[in-house]
């Protein structure tokens, strides 16, 4: 009896999560799901804006602390398209935007659009702008420099001192106009 | 209890343990060819009632502006963004701003990875970002008139109307204020009115021959008037501008078998846009530009006769009318620009 019922809960463990068969979800019954209406997000979002956290203290040559003019102390960003390449650069971004009433919700589109709402007939995920949106000391360079990070030596000419182009530093600050909804949905 | 309680336990645990058992899959890695053979559906976007402005502003302590820059003598240079926006057509140099749609749900922006076999690469993934096609001319608007109706043109973005005031043709504007030194300021603005994109795409992939990323990049654009002026922002009508009027932009640059490839020098850390010079595997099997007969010269002579000869590949910019402080000067074209080769190194002057 012992045994039978010890063979019973191991069998009932095994089927437990095996017996569910992968099936794909078509666009039609995605439809019908039904969940939260949406999604109202308020946030601040702020990048090393009194520096990261590598300083002057730790003896690094080109990162550092905000205060210190002749350190980069913001965020920085490189990415290679080319084997064994340079590296394009989004250097020292810091600063921080504050933003209200950024939503998240699906919208079923039947009319408007100037007539194409009724030919689309579908729904999509509709991600609203905030309400108001804000940044505060926000900036960032855009540069190209031969490795990705400013602690390396060049690789061509082998060793050589680390060389960055920066091309221009964009700063934004204060209220800004950003209105409208972004649609999001699948093409055939 | 407790006993039969830690029994199934025990035995849950096992159970678990020999489903996992058969369960675990090894991860591989997907490669381009596999990769190539994935076709699901696309990303569609559509910007909904959108307006877009911001400007340089300290009054109203609004902070735009682009630094970083020096003259060839060294001094600094700060270019103010008075205002860049992005509006309704009729805007009025971005006084006015009223929403306007990007894109339409019917033919919409679009993320898309698509199998390069369809595009002339073999076993490629090749990842696009597209703006409205071009559609059919019964279906489509004239790509330069902001009073278009349905079967003037092949830009399937309308433009603004009375039945449909948003339309999908924003205006656009940059409105820059550029101080060098102690001078004395002076602006540069670019407005474009009811502009149009359709047609334009990037298409992005790995060239395994040269371990590059590659592109094939075509832009279209076309306004109904291109304006660049160094008027004040106070008075952005004023005389003293450039105005193209029914401006129209195709450019070409990069093709699947001639690609774009955009990249850094290792050694200057400057900017290089590369297209290497075409070329054919049989084009040794051409004569002065003809086959010799062979099955390989015939390809290679069928791929040159239609290199030369598909506007696909060209690039063309035409101005119906040209006017210069308010002198009109007539219209201008450049019309089928053929980029065959391209090597372009940017240095940094910086003294």
């Amino acid at each position: 009896m012992k045994n039978k019922l010890q063979l019973f809960i191991m069998i009932f463990f095994i089927s437990a999560n095996s017996s569910a068969e992968m099936s794909r979800i078509d666009d039609n019954e995605l439809s019908e799901v039904t969940g939260q209406s949406g999604v109202y997000l308020s946030g601040e979002i702020s990048i090393n804006e009194n520096g990261g956290p590598i300083d002057s203290a730790s003896g690094n040559s080109y990162f550092g602390d905000c205060s210190d003019p002749d350190k980069v102390c913001g965020a920085r960003l490189s990415f290679q398209t080319q084997q064994d390449g340079g590296w394009f650069v989004i250097d020292n971004i810091k600063g921080s935007i504050a933003f209200e009433g950024l939503t998240f919700q699906v919208r079923n589109i039947t009319s408007g659009f100037g007539g194409d709402g009724a030919l689309f007939n579908q729904s999509v995920m509709e991600i609203g702008m905030p309400e108001s949106i804000r940044m505060n000391d926000f900036q960032f360079t855009l540069a190209t420099a031969c490795v990705g990070r400013p602690t390396e030596l060049c690789e061509s000419p082998q060793n050589a001192e680390f060389n960055q182009v920066d091309f221009m530093t964009v700063e934004m600050s204060g209220e800004m106009t950003l209105e409208g909804n972004l649609l999001v949905f699948p093409t055939p | 209890m407790n006993i039969f309680i830690k029994q199934i336990a025990k035995l849950a645990l096992v159970s678990v343990l020999l489903s996992v058992g058969y369960a675990a899959a090894e991860m591989t890695s997907l490669s381009d060819n596999d990769l190539s053979e994935v076709d699901g559906a696309g990303i569609g976007l559509v910007m909904d009632e959108f307006v877009f402005s911001h400007g340089h502003d300290t009054a109203n302590d609004k902070v735009f502006r682009i630094t970083g820059l020096t003259n060839k003598t060294g001094e600094a240079v700060v270019v103010n963004v008075n205002q860049l926006y992005i509006a309704r057509s009729g805007s009025n140099y971005g006084t006015t701003l009223d929403p306007v749609n990007l894109g339409r749900l019917t033919n919409p922006y679009e993320i898309d990875l698509i199998d390069g076999d369809t595009i002339g690469l073999t076993d490629e993934a090749v990842l696009q970002f597209s703006a409205p096609k071009k559609v059919a001319l019964a279906e489509g608007y004239d790509c330069l008139d902001a009073g278009a109706v349905i079967g003037s043109g092949t830009c399937s973005s309308r433009p603004s109307s009375a039945s449909w005031l948003n339309g999908e043709r924003p205006d656009m504007g940059l409105e820059l204020e550029i101080r060098v030194g102690t001078e004395a300021p002076k602006n540069l603005n670019f407005q474009a009115k009811s502009a149009v994109f359709d047609g334009s795409y990037l298409r992005l992939w790995g060239d395994e021959d040269t371990n590059k990323m590659a592109a094939e990049f075509r832009l279209n654009f076309y306004t109904p008037e291109l304006e660049i002026s160094t008027c004040s922002q106070s008075d952005q009508a004023c005389g003293s501008s450039v105005k193209m009027q029914d401006f129209q932009l195709e450019l070409a640059l990069g093709t699947t078998f001639q690609p774009l490839y955009i990249g850094v020098d290792n050694v200057t850390g400057g900017l290089t846009l590369e297209i290497p010079k075409i070329t054919h595997e049989y084009i040794n099997n051409l004569n002065s530009g003809v086959s010799d007969g062979t099955a390989n010269g015939n390809a290679a002579e069928a791929f040159f006769t239609d290199y030369y000869t598909n506007s696909d590949y060209r690039s063309n910019i035409v101005v119906g009318n040209l006017a210069i402080g308010g002198e009109n000067l007539g219209s201008a074209k450049i019309e089928g620009m053929l980029i065959q080769y391209l090597d372009v190194k940017f240095r940094d002057l910086t003294p």
